[in-house]
């Protein structure tokens, strides 16, 4: 039995501790968004975040996340379906074509716009540099990082204003 | 398999002992043997969630020197984002695969998985670490130059496991820098690398240290070159002078990644740029762990 917290609720799974958690979240919980392209660490096709900082889905067991918090792509919108400000950036800047690396890049990007919500090319790249997308050439995907800070920090501002 | 937690070292290194199972920190590496069937062990030691092997501190070691101590399940993006480790390891530990790697994969790991391309293993070298080995009798403690003995191999016996990294106090008074080349920009593994400390004495260079990985089976030590270096200023030499020494000390390979003739050229001009790096600096630029 492993007990972890997944998109914000407590989950109580049967499964074995050196199963890996894509399959574990997958087969386990349902969870196809997170997606497996290479299954060894070099496409971040299957990022989560693990307390918050992304990792490879696919080289993780399940042991490692016991009473630890791990975040989806299913936990990004809000529970009413209405997207996050950075998967409203992807489709507007057109940042998804075939939409497999989305997932990843979305949560890696998520980690990136928590510590800093106006980075620099530098750092969205180095942000982005273990998700691979083999359509959109990244200028797209990059363009969409920097209207999802944006957005995020006129959020958090008219927060403030409140 | 059996998947086991222990909450101590004491229990990791008895567990060790008795079960003689395959010590798990992040899993980046060991992950990839099982995927690919190159190992199938009966037991799995997962150490990563020890408290006491997490961590950079300042620490008295077993000779009563002060050293800045390093747990060995200590992430690689945690060593990379250190204001407390001297620069050519940060430097190393940023250049480790991706972002998703460094949160996972430990220094512990990139250690005891001897890869001679490991990215932290030449600035270990050149900053005079010794590394803590831990089993259930007790600890020995040996110098990262006598540690690597192959490609994957180590000292370590099979009741051991790495404990701590320790470096002296004075690598932080250091200047110092890494160097890498890659086939590309992002998650690349090392063809070659280069890693450089040294003090800054009336502009002559001293108490020098150049380390390279990726060009022979285990990191080495360029000692020719470091004495052909010391007591000189930096602007007495040239690439030119600096190629003999090099050449003389390394042995690099021809394989997938690149030719051993390409690891020679670049090599010197990594060793010339993370000089060039250090000398541009007068002391050293860590705050010192705990300072
Ligand atoms: C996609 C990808 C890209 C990568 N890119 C790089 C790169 O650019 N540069 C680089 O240097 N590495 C790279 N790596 C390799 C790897 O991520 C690093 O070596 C990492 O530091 C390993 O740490 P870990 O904690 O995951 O080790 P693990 O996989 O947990 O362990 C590795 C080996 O060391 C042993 N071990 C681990 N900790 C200890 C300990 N404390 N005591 C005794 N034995 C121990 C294990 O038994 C195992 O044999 C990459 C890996 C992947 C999958
Ligand atoms: S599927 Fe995990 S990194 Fe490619
Ligand atoms: S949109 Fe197809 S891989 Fe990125």
């Amino acid at each position: 039995m492993i007990r972890f917290k997944c998109n914000g609720k407590a989950v109580q799974l049967e499964a074995e501790p050196e199963a890996r958690v894509i399959d574990v979240l997958r087969d386990g919980l349902g969870l196809t968004g997170t997606k497996e392209g290479c299954g060894r660490g070099e496409c971040g096709a299957c990022t989560i975040l693990l307390d918050g900082k992304p990792v490879n889905s696919c080289l993780l067991l399940a042991g490692k996340i016991a009473d630890r918090e791990i975040t989806t792509i299913e936990g990004i919108a809000s529970e009413d379906g209405a997207l996050h400000p950075i998967q409203e950036a992807f489709l507007d800047k057109g940042a998804v074509q075939c939409g497999f690396c989305t997932p990843g890049m979305v949560l890696s990007t998520k980690a990136l716009l928590d510590e800093n919500e106006t980075p620099e090319l530098e750092e969205i790249e180095e942000a982005l540099s273990g998700n691979l997308c083999r359509c959109t050439g990244y200028g797209k995907i990059v363009e969409a990082v920097r209207e999802a800070g944006q957005r995020l920090m006129h959020e958090s501002d008219q927060q403030g204003d409140a | 398999m059996r998947y086991l937690k222990p909450s101590s070292v004491s229990e990791a290194a008895d567990v060790l002992e008795s079960s003689r199972g395959m010590i798990l920190a992040g899993g980046t590496d060991a992950y990839v043997y099982m995927a690919e069937g190159f190992c199938h062990p009966e037991t799995l030691i997962d150490i990563s969630s020890i408290d006491t092997l997490r961590g950079i501190y300042v620490a008295t070691d077993d000779r009563e020197e002060e050293v800045i101590r390093i747990g060995a399940c200590t992430t690689i993006a945690e060593i990379a984002a250190s204001q407390d480790l001297p620069t050519c390891l940060r430097q190393g530990a940023r250049a480790v695969g991706s972002p998703q790697i460094r949160n996972l994969g430990t220094i512990g790991g990139n250690v005891c998985n001897a890869s001679p391309c490991g990215d932290t293993l030449a600035p270990l070298l050149c900053l005079d670490a010794r590394f803590v080995l831990r089993a259930s009798g007790g600890t020995r403690v040996i110098a990262c130059e006598d540690f690597f003995t192959g490609p994957k191999k180590t000292v370590l016996k099979p009741n051991e496991f790495l404990e701590f990294i320790e470096l002296p106090a004075s690598s932080c008074g250091k200047a110092s820098a890494f160097r890498m080349i890659g086939n590309r920009k992002g998650q690349a593994i090392s063809q070659a690398n280069a890693s450089v400390s040294l003090v800054m004495v009336d502009g002559r260079m001293s108490d020098l240290r150049v380390a390279v990985g990726s060009v022979a089976p285990v990191p080495l030590r360029l000692g020719k070159l470091e004495e052909f270096l010391t007591g000189k200023r930096v602007k007495e030499v040239s690439l030119a002078m600096f190629k003999e020494p090099i050449l003389e000390g390394i042995r690099p390979i021809d394989d997938v990644r690149s030719s051993a003739s390409y690891r020679q050229e670049v090599t010197v001009a990594l060793v010339f740029d993370a000089l060039a790096e250090c000398a541009s600096k007068d002391s050293g630029e860590c705050e010192g762990a705990g300072a």
